[in-house]
């Protein structure tokens, strides 16, 4: 076995000492994590490593000795190998420094003086050790990712070697408390912090925290509790509820928040991340609402939307107008049933009228609405948007009616065709056996049947059509709520955070390490450079995305094709059920 | 045939026809017994030419009911026919067929009631004189030759698809067929009560016309063939008087098919040379009985 030894960069040039650190369980490599220096007192020694111990939670020993001669320090070798019977170890390392040399001497001495491997200068077995030198902040700093595909064995198995390396440094962060100025008993070299300047304000700023998340927990409690009225939970008004993508959005904001604002620490490194994303998405957002709302409520610009809004719905309407006079003539050409056309639109000019009466009894209070309504803003761009979403719906409630009745009459012509075509060939269809079966009809039931099947046949086009061009219509609304909800659900669920740590700190999401060769002799141990392989942007995204009810297409393209063409009504609401991640 | 005498073959083991034992004889191995149980002409029937010809005359009889009733439409389409005289025939010979129905089926235990009778004949007239306004205008905007081409196919649908075996209960997609040609063709007539009567001729025609038909063949056989012969001399007469050629065509088709058909038919049945053994599969006889002599 190749013993591999994880160095920290920032001990190359300590002090000789002892190397504190970790033999990794069932890996043949250790990691150095920091250099004791001289003078010291073993017992102090002893228990500073137990305190640590228990603060952290690694099982850290001294592992061996590092030696880097400097003038006037000469012949300090069997001072060295004493130090071995001093901290019992089964294994002890002798790493020395040659003065003016990069490469290290290494060696390693059994327990019970047994065989020593030599990677030192007089040359021996030099293969047997590999020096892997790592940045101590960046390891400690960085998050490593299981890759993908592997990462649910990697999670249960037992961690690898580079995991347990990782989380070795990461979790040994009370041994880098201590910086150089520190007057304590121990000397230590370890990676240093630059100093803490900014720390008074972060303290501040979590003192302040905690009253704060008191106080929106309780006020979201009071939400709940209002929301939790039963005359809120009554049929009309929850149906209603559960449509609007407005208050959708506030439920689903208000789980946010109470994410956010939950007293308790986070426990791992997700949740962490995903109260920081929800934190930085919010605040984007309000400050995109705000910055909307500036833009909205200045220059008269409400007034001047409401005055556009109207014409426009009565426009629409007028354009249906139009296209249902052009229907109930012979629309391209087309031979369609003159009685049902003429019937069919008679009564969407019908609706027409009823609904160009109800826009112009709704004129005087468009603009006091949409004032009120804009202020939704500054809750945030994606209310914005929402509340854009259901103006959209209640305006286009006729294109909507229209599609409903055109698709209901259509899908009743197709299952009543399909099931007459089965009777017209002497089948019908077997539910218990789930098939179709010859069956003998009565005269009457054939007679009536045949005449309902010649009916039904002959009206099919009219009908089709109506429901083709009103789907045509419906899919156009369709597909902009669509947009819209997309974009809502864009800004609910972008990680920003993990993006911006990803822009501005690469090595904190790591994916995995590569290792660079520093330099390679004959007769010397290896030594390498371990260096972190940021995420890549969409594992970032697919690692930190805010578990979101999905507003993608619920069905495949076929299904829809499907659905279409039997006549099922479509929705561009229908979310899932469940939240996925 | 195989090896039938192969080389190594030793005569003392006798072969046998068995694949369970391994027997010294190459796999193909057949002995001479292999063509005795050859048979000629098993099951060939013979057929009587005037048993035959009876037979044809249901065919035959169907085609002219079809010819009767396309006769029928037409004189309606030149309003040469009044609908309430093709109705009182309609009732007329409605009457009479019951009558005849009953009286033949006099014997029979269970089955219809006469209120289920009464019933289905009101749903039927209920039904149809309501939907007559509605299918007048059903076809309005399909041009006519696409009715006509429409109406064609379904009628050649209901000939080729008709149970001439067992007409009583009159087979789903012929009698379909047989009605979806009639509301076309009904549906280009003049007025909504032109509509009405030609449907319930053509109920008449195509759906109660055949149960009565196979009521006759049971109980009444001696007066099948005479029902058929005024049935197709019926149509002939009423074509004779819409075009003669078409009369002369639909005379010669008929003639054919009575006539002619079953003497090829009993004419090339002596060509029949069937060879049946034991490398037969197994067969599924149908009942033929009464094809037989």
């Amino acid at each position: 076995m190749v013993l591999k030894i994880f160095f920290p960069r920032c001990c190359n040039s300590a002090d000789s000492g002892l190397l504190v650190g970790r033999w990794l369980p069932g890996q043949e490599s250790a990691v150095v994590l920091a250099v004791i220096h001289y003078p010291f007192i073993p017992g102090q020694v002893k228990r500073y490593l137990s305190e640590l111990q228990a603060q952290s939670q690694v099982e850290l020993s001294v592992l061996g000795s590092w030696s880097m001669p400097k003038e006037g320090q000469e012949g300090m070798e069997s001072f060295l190998k004493d130090l071995s019977t001093i901290f019992p170890q089964d294994r002890w390392l002798q790493l020395s420094r040659g003065a003016g040399r990069r490469g290290f001497a290494c060696q390693l001495v059994e327990r019970g003086g047994g065989s020593a491997q030599d990677g030192g200068d007089g040359g021996g077995d030099s293969d047997g050790v590999i020096f892997v030198h790592y940045d101590q902040r960046k390891v400690m700093l960085s998050q490593l990712h299981p890759p993908e595909g592997g990462g649910g064995a990697n999670g249960t198995a037992e961690p690898s070697e580079l995991r347990l390396v990782f989380q070795t440094v990461a979790r040994s962060q009370p041994l880098f408390a201590t910086d150089q100025y520190d007057d304590g008993p121990l000397k230590v070299t370890h990676w240093q912090s630059e100093g803490r300047e900014a720390s008074i304000i972060v303290e501040l700023t979590k003192q302040a925290s905690v009253p704060l998340c008191a106080l929106l927990t309780w006020l979201l409690s009071l939400w709940t509790r209002l929301c939790r009225i039963s005359l809120f939970n009554m049929w009309p008004v929850r149906f209603v509820t559960s449509k609007l993508s407005t208050c959708v959005q506030l439920s689903y904001r208000t789980d946010h928040l109470r994410t956010v604002s939950s007293p308790k620490k986070a426990s791992d490194h997700m949740e962490f991340m995903r109260k920081a994303n929800i934190f930085v998405s919010f605040f984007v957002d309000v400050a995109l609402g705000l910055l909307l709302i500036s833009w909205l409520y200045r220059a008269n610009r409400i007034s001047r939307l409401a005055d556009i809004l109207v014409p426009a719905a009565d426009h629409v309407a007028k354009e249906l107008q139009e296209l249902l006079q052009w229907l109930m003539g012979a629309p391209a050409g087309l031979k369609m049933n003159r009685a049902l056309d003429q019937v069919l639109g008679r009564f969407f000019l019908y609706h027409i009228h009823l609904w160009i009466s109800y826009i112009h009894l709704m004129s005087p209070f468009i603009e006091r609405i949409l004032w009120y309504v804009g202020l939704s803003a500054c809750l945030g761009l994606t209310f914005a948007l929402s509340v854009l979403s259901d103006i959209v719906a209640l305006l286009t409630f006729h294109i909507y009616c229209f599609y409903v009745y055109g698709a209901r009459l259509y899908c009743l012509k197709i299952y009543g065709l399909s099931s007459l075509w089965r009777l017209f060939r002497g089948k019908k269809w077997n539910v218990l056996r789930q098939r179709v079966d010859s069956c003998s009809y009565d005269l009457d039931q054939l007679f009536i049947g045949t005449l309902l099947f010649t009916i039904l046949l002959f009206l099919l086009p009219t009908t089709a059509l109506y429901y083709l061009v009103f789907t045509l219509l419906r899919l156009v609304a369709v597909l902009f709520q669509g947009v819209i909800h997309l974009s809502v659900d864009f800004i609910n669920s972008f990680p920003l955070f993990a993006m911006g740590l990803r822009l501005c700190r690469p090595y904190r999401l790591a994916e995995g390490v590569k290792f660079r060769v520093l330099s390679e002799e004959p007769g010397k141990p290896l030594h390498l450079m371990m260096e972190i392989n940021p995420l890549k942007y969409s594992s970032v995204l697919q690692w930190y995305r805010t578990p979101t009810y999905s507003c993608y297409p619920k069905d495949s393209w076929v299904a829809l094709c499907k659905k279409l063409f039997v006549g099922e009504l479509i929705y561009p609401w229908k979310r899932k059920g469940t939240k996925t991640d | 045939m195989g090896a039938d005498s192969g080389p190594g073959a030793p005569s003392a083991v006798p072969w046998r026809k068995v694949l369970y034992e391994r027997q010294p004889f190459p796999d193909n191995y057949v002995d001479r017994r292999f063509l005795e149980e050859l048979r000629r002409n098993v099951r060939v029937r013979h057929y009587r030419y005037w048993g035959v010809v009876r037979e044809a005359g249901l065919v035959a009889q169907q085609l002219s009911c079809v010819a009767a009733f396309l006769t029928l439409w037409w004189y309606m389409d030149q309003s040469q026919l009044s609908p309430s005289t093709l109705l009182m025939a309609g009732l007329l010979f409605a009457l009479l067929g019951y009558g005849l129905y009953e009286a033949l089926g006099a014997s029979r235990g269970g089955g219809r009631t006469r209120l289920a009778d009464l019933q289905s004949a009101a749903i039927f007239l209920a039904f149809t004189f309501g939907f007559s306004p509605v299918l007048k205008t059903l076809t309005e905007s399909v041009s006519t030759d696409t009715v006509y081409a429409m109406s064609a196919m379904m009628l050649l649908a209901h000939l080729v698809s008709f149970p001439y075996a067992q007409p009583s209960p009159p087979g789903s997609l012929s009698l379909n067929a047989a009605l979806f040609a009639s509301v076309c063709l009904a549906s280009r007539l003049p007025g909504a009560l032109h509509t009405f009567a030609m449907l319930t001729c053509a109920l008449l025609v195509f759906a109660l016309w055949p149960c009565l038909l196979h009521r006759l063949r049971d109980r009444a056989p001696w007066g099948f063939p005479w029902a058929a012969a005024l049935v197709s001399l019926g149509s002939v007469a009423g074509l004779a008087s819409l075009s003669p050629g078409g009369a002369l065509l639909l005379a010669v088709a008929l003639l054919t098919l009575t006539l002619l058909c079953p003497l090829l038919l009993v004419r090339l049945q002596r060509h029949k040379d069937n060879i049946h053994g034991p490398w037969d599969e197994a067969e599924i006889h149908e009942d033929l009985s009464h094809f037989l002599q």
